[in-house]
Order: C-alpha cells, then structure tokens, then sequence
C-alpha cells in the first residue's frame, strides 16, 4: 500500500483507503472518489505541484494537492490501457 | 400549490459543471437579476419565466456537489432549500458523469420535493459512449428525466412542459429503498423523532441528514434540546459504525453510492469508456508539466493584447464625442456651478462608458471562454505550485486573473475559497494586481512616454510585488491551508450564445453597482472645485505628496480622485496641472510621473473595492486593506525617489 504521490504513472491503481479529516473525506467522496475505485495519475507536473487523478469508475477528473494526495492510500493493480 | 406571490418556486440545483448555470440562463435569458440570500453576500440568479401561460419563479442555487455542505456557499444555498421549501426542484445532471451525479439526484429524491431530473450534456455522453434508457431511468428513479443540451438550448420545452405536469399533479418522489440494515437503522430513528422536532422536508431525511452530519454544534444542540433522542442517534450511529466499520457518514456515503451505480448501470449502456480522443489529447499538450507553462503563457498575453486591441480603438472612439459634448457645454454653460455639475455628471457617465466599459466588456468576454472551455481549471492546476509558494494554492488563480479586469468581482469570485484564511489572503492581494484602469495609466503615462519595455518591466515587478507580499502575509495567517481538491471538467467546445448571455449578466452588476459610485463621486468632487474646496485637500496633503514623494502640490486631490476611480486621477492629474497630455512633460519630470504611477497603483484600493472588501469579508480587513496598500505604496515610493536620487 502507498500514497498517491508514490504512485507510479503507468498503472492502475484502487482505492484502498481515504485518511484525513471529515471535511477533506467528504469533499472526496461528494467529488466520486470512493473505496476500491480505479484510479489512473494523467499528469506529472513539476516542482511538486499538484497530482492529476482520474477516478475510472466515476470517469472524473480531480486535482489534488500533494498534502491530500498523500492522504488516499492506494495499491497497483495492472498496467495503464 | 400557489403561495407568498402567487407563482412557484422553481429551484435549480446541480453539481457544479452540470451545465446548470448554462440551462438556467437558456430558459431566463436576459431578464434574469441577481440578488442575495437574505442576510448573506452569496448570490442566486432568479427570474419570472412565462411558459404556456403560466408564471414560474425560477432560482438557480450556487452549484453544489451534495446536500452535505462542505463550504460557505453550499451552506447558504442549501439552507434556501431547505427553509424555502420551493414547490418543485430542477435536478440538473450530466449525463455524461451520470454515476457520480445520480448520488445528489438519491438525496434529492429523500429530500421529497417535487422532482424534475434534466439529464444535461446528453450530446457529450453518447459521444463517450454513453447511451441512456430515458425511460429506464424515469422507471428507477420514479421521476421524469428529460434530455437536455443546455448550451445549445435543447430540450427546453420539455423540460418546462415536465415542470407544469409534476407541479400541477403536485407529485413527491419516494424514497428508494437501501440495503436492509441501514433501512432499519433509519427507519428506527425516524420514528423516535417527536412531532415538535424542528424537521427538514420530513422525517425520513431529517433522520439520515442526523446520522451523516457529524458536526459537533449540532450534537451539542441536539443533546440541549432533546438528550434522549441524542442518546438514540448515538446508538444508531454507533451499530452502523459496528456493523461496517467505518464512520457513520461514510456508510451513508457508500449506500448512495452504490444505488446510484447500481442504477446507472441498470439504465445506460456503456460501449466505451475512455475520453473522447481530442480531449484526451488536447489536455496532455494543456497540462504537460513544461508546454503546459508555455501555452498558459501563450494564453495570458493573447488574453491582454485582445483586450487592448478591442478596448483602446472603442475608448478613443467614445472619448472623442465626450470632448466634445465638455468644450460644447463650456462654451454654453459659462463657469458658473451649473457647468460643474453637468461636467461632474458627464466625466462619471462618461467615464464608466469611454474608459471603463472598452476594457471591461471585452473582459469579461474573454474570461467567460476561458471559463467555459475548461480553461480557468487547468490553469489553476498549473499554477498550484507557484501558489504555494506565496502561501496560497491553486483555486486562488481564478480570482487574480479576474483581478486585472476589475479588483470589485475578483474580491467576490473569493467566496469559492474554502477557508477563511485563504479568503483573507487572496483579499489583502487583490489590490495588488493592476485592474484595467491602472493598466490604462500605466500604458497613459509609462508605455506613452518611456517605451512599452518600461512599462512590461513595471508589470515584473507588480507581479514580483505580488509574491512577496504574499509571502509576508501568509506569515501572519500561519494555520495550515487544507489543500486543493478541484475537479478538472472536461474539455468543452465554446458556445457564443452563452458567452454573449454571461458577459450581459456580469456587465448588468457592474452598471447597477459601480457606475452610480463612479457618478455620484464625480459630481461631488465639482461641487468642491467649484466652491475650491480642492486647494485645502492639496495644503491638507501637501506633506505627503510635496515633501515625500516630491510631487507638485497640485496633484494632491488628484489622490482623492483616484480613490473614487483609478483611471480619473489620470484625467484630473493633466487638469490640476493645466496641461494637455502631449505636453505634460513640461510639466513634470520623468521621475516625479513613475513616482506619481507607482503611487497611484498601489496607495488605497479604490472606493468600489474597499466597498466590497467590507461587504465581503468585513470591516477590519477593508482597514487593513487600506493602511497595507498605503503602506507598501510610500514605501515604495520613497525607494524608487531614492534610486532615481529625485
């Protein structure tokens, strides 16, 4: 299991696990980032910016700050398609 | 169903990018006015719609992604559902993200009211491969669900044709079932809710909305008012934390979920899942970590050189029949009072017409692309980094750029900020940024007289300005920022329509607020030059502008003017002076005009925005905004005198 900011960017990942507050897992969860969701990285930006994630299950797209990127916890499950 | 004025309340409410501001505006069109929710500055656009005969009321809430509110805005805008109880509800969804927004549709549907489902964007879904069984979905929801295409005005009349029959009918969705443990869970707290309990909507959603909110007021409030039913809800709370392991929300949460899967899969056939080709191209090339910086650039100076292509040629041309109607007036009128109001008048009218209304339509034009093709988004992403280093993050980007056009709706785009603190920050920046006024100073006097270079080099370093300042006063609010969470929404082709209804609806607040401001303050200030009044404003300041920055003592009320608006003490500077513009010059020196520049740009943010400070986010930063502004302007100043040894 790692976070999101370890996750690589070919693969696809699940959901294993949203830590973190009420306010930052509720906005999560409002936003279509559930437990066990697919989840793909589409962009790597620099200088530690933000991470770009798209949750394949709810087909949205979502930036997120490295502080709450390191808070959803997540496992590789197969290569990119 | 008629009630307070006779006609209905009909509510839109959608998660934001449902297209739900789009439909509204297709169906309101121009007439439409905005005002606040009562006691708050949140805003909601309504509009009387006549459709068959029949007078509706129609409200567009401020979109929201749950009935949980998470920030400011939500929270009003559900609390209008809530306590207002309209008499039907306009679910706007896309169809193209049906799964992740049936979720609101379930809490919609507990909520009770009379339910209308518009399925937007219908066009984009097939086009990701998305077919829906309409009447499928109708079936499983037990609502009507109408396809819609807001931004090219489909679906419409179907729509409002649905409103007529459900309101007539007066028919309440029912709640669907979820898995048997919660139901009973629920079903047994419900029960426990005593008659006098102040309910929302009914007893079943007030039941839920008491498992899922977790905030401590609430519990204390609810231990105040009624301790055995707190003791029930505990228990509740407490077996389905058990029996799931999770928090009791989150239980909630996953239910809805579930179901709302469970029916988009029931009622659509997925043939593919991926993004369409072109977006899916088009934002690797817009988000690449090193081509997404240059097009960004790209963007921020085509965003600029198109607003002064259009606004320049439109001022010049406006400014020259004013001229005229001045000198004609002069002639007419004589000097006496009467040519000093008619003056004032004409220089507040006129002003807001010739000088801002050129940059500032062409503006808010531009921005409405930027924001409807999904832009405003990326570039937010893209500036995240940069953000954090001034202590801010990336939803902060959308106001600065707003901020060039005009500071008064950048200071109000804050309310998308999640936390005060960031809110505040964004605030005391605001000013800092050059709006379309400043810019028409700074190209006046900097570009017209030292060359274009100079005046990019004091756009550096207003932006270098920015940073530091930022720096400095995330210094001072140290509680930590929570982060961006900001959905990216899919690529969107542009539609002229709606830009054109956008830029209308924006300009209306503008003519409303900030030009009676502009005019009465001009005809105040030639009152007082008529009856030279001016002379002790410029002995009064004479400290400050002769001895400090060493300045003609006659540009001291041209300071007062450029509280009022910016771009006036530019007028009122060659009129103190009593030069032309081609020869002020000889007037002043080079040094003493980038001085009398710098000072205008920064010193106090002008009246309409130390206005909207104070309405927004209070008195006490409205006062800091000034003495900040102030502040960083003497500084400045007296370095640069120093530098240019004046």
């Amino acid at each position: 299991m790692i976070n999101l900011t370890q996750a690589p960017y070919d693969k696809q990942l699940r959901i294993v696990e949203i830590q973190g507050g009420h306010g930052v897992r509720r906005r999560l969860l409002s936003l279509g980032f559930h437990k066990n969701h697919i989840i793909e990285l589409d962009s790597r930006s620099i200088l530690k910016g933000p991470i770009l994630v798209r949750d394949l299950s709810s087909d949205t797209s979502v930036a997120l700050g490295r502080g709450i990127a390191q808070k959803i916890m997540v496992e590789i499950i197969g290569e990119k398609e | 169903m008629a009630k307070k004025n006779n006609f209905p309340d009909i509510v839109f409410i959608g998660q934001p990018n449902s297209g739900k501001s789009t439909l509204f505006n297709a169906i309101a069109g121009y007439k439409a006015e905005t005002s606040n929710f009562a006691g708050t500055t949140v805003e909601h656009a309504h509009s009387k719609v006549s459709f068959k005969g029949n007078l509706l009321n129609i409200i567009d809430l401020p979109g929201t992604y749950s009935l949980n509110p998470s920030d400011e805005v939500e929270k009003v805008a559900l609390r209008h559902l809530f306590v207002e109880k309209p008499d039907l509800v306009v679910n706007v969804i896309d169809a193209s993200i049906l799964g992740r927004s049936l979720e609101m549709t379930l809490e919609l549907i507990e909520l009770g009211y009379p339910l209308v489902v518009a399925l937007n964007m219908v066009d984009l879904a097939e086009k990701k491969g998305i077919e829906v069984d309409i009447e499928k979905l109708e079936s499983l929801l037990g609502v009507p669900v109408i396809p819609t295409i807001a931004t090219r005005g489909r679906g419409i009349k179907e729509l409002l044709d649905a409103v007529l029959t459900v309101l007539h009918e007066n028919k309440r969705p029912k709640p669907i079932n979820w898995s048997k443990d919660v139901e009973d869970n629920i079903v047994e707290l419900e029960k426990l809710i005593p008659a006098d309990f102040p309910i929302v909507a009914n007893k079943r959603f007030t039941a839920v909305k008491m498992i899922e909110t977790e905030r401590l007021v609430f519990n204390k409030m609810l231990m105040e008012i009624n301790p055995s039913l707190k003791k029930s809800l505990d228990e509740v709370r407490g077996e389905l934390e058990a029996r799931h392991n999770t928090p009791a929300y989150e239980v909630i949460a996953a239910e809805r979920h579930h179901l709302a899967f469970k029916i988009f899969e029931e009622s659509c056939q997925v043939t593919r899942r991926k993004k369409i080709g072109w977006q899916k191209r088009a934002d690797d090339i817009i988000m690449h970590p090193l081509l997404g910086y240059v097009i960004l650039l790209g963007v921020f100076l085509a965003f600029f050189v198109v607003i002064f292509k259009v606004g320049n040629p439109l001022e010049e041309l406006l400014l020259g029949p004013l001229n005229g109607l001045k000198e004609y007036l002069a002639v007419h009128l004589g000097n006496g009072l009467l040519f000093h109001l008619s003056e004032g008048l004409i220089q507040g009218i006129g002003g807001g017409a010739a000088i801002v209304l050129p940059y500032f339509v062409p503006l808010l034009f531009m921005m409405s692309l930027l924001e409807d093709i999904g832009y405003l988004a990326r570039a937010s992403f893209l500036m995240d980094t940069f953000m954090h280093r001034i202590g801010l993050h990336g939803n902060s980007v959308s106001p600065f750029i707003l901020g060039f056009g005009c500071n008064v709706p950048a200071v109000i785009s804050t309310r998308i900020l999640g936390s005060r603190r960031d809110r505040i920050i964004t605030t005391l920046l605001i000013p800092f940024v050059p709006c379309s006024a400043r810019t028409t100073i700074i190209l006046a006097l900097i570009a017209f007289y030292l060359g274009p270079f100079w005046a990019l080099g004091f756009y550096v370093f207003n932006i270098f300005l920015l940073g530091v300042l930022g720096r400095i006063l995330s210094f001072f609010f140290k509680e930590p920022s929570p982060g961006l969470i900001l959905e990216i929404p899919s690529l969107k082709l542009p539609s002229l329509k709606n830009m054109a209804r956008k830029t209308f609806i924006h300009l209306k607040a503008f003519i409303k607020f900030a030009w009676p401001i502009l005019i009465a303050g001009s005809v105040v200030l030639a009152i007082m030059q008529y009856f030279q009044l001016d002379k002790y404003v410029n002995i009064a300041l004479s400290p400050l502008v002769e001895k400090a920055l060493g300045l003609p003592q006659e540009l001291g009320v041209t300071l007062v003017f450029g509280f009022l608006r910016k771009e006036l003490s530019l007028v009122m500077m060659l009129q103190a002076l009593g030069v032309d513009y081609h020869y002020l010059m000889n007037a002043i020196t080079y040094q003493q005009m980038v001085i009398f520049v710098v000072f205008i740009s920064f010193f106090i943010p002008c009246l309409s925005t130390v206005a909207i400070i104070w309405k927004e986010i209070g008195r006490k930063i409205a006062l800091l905004s000034v003495a900040l502004n102030t502040a960083v302007a003497v500084v400045i100043s007296l370095v640069i005198r120093l530098i240019l040894k004046l």
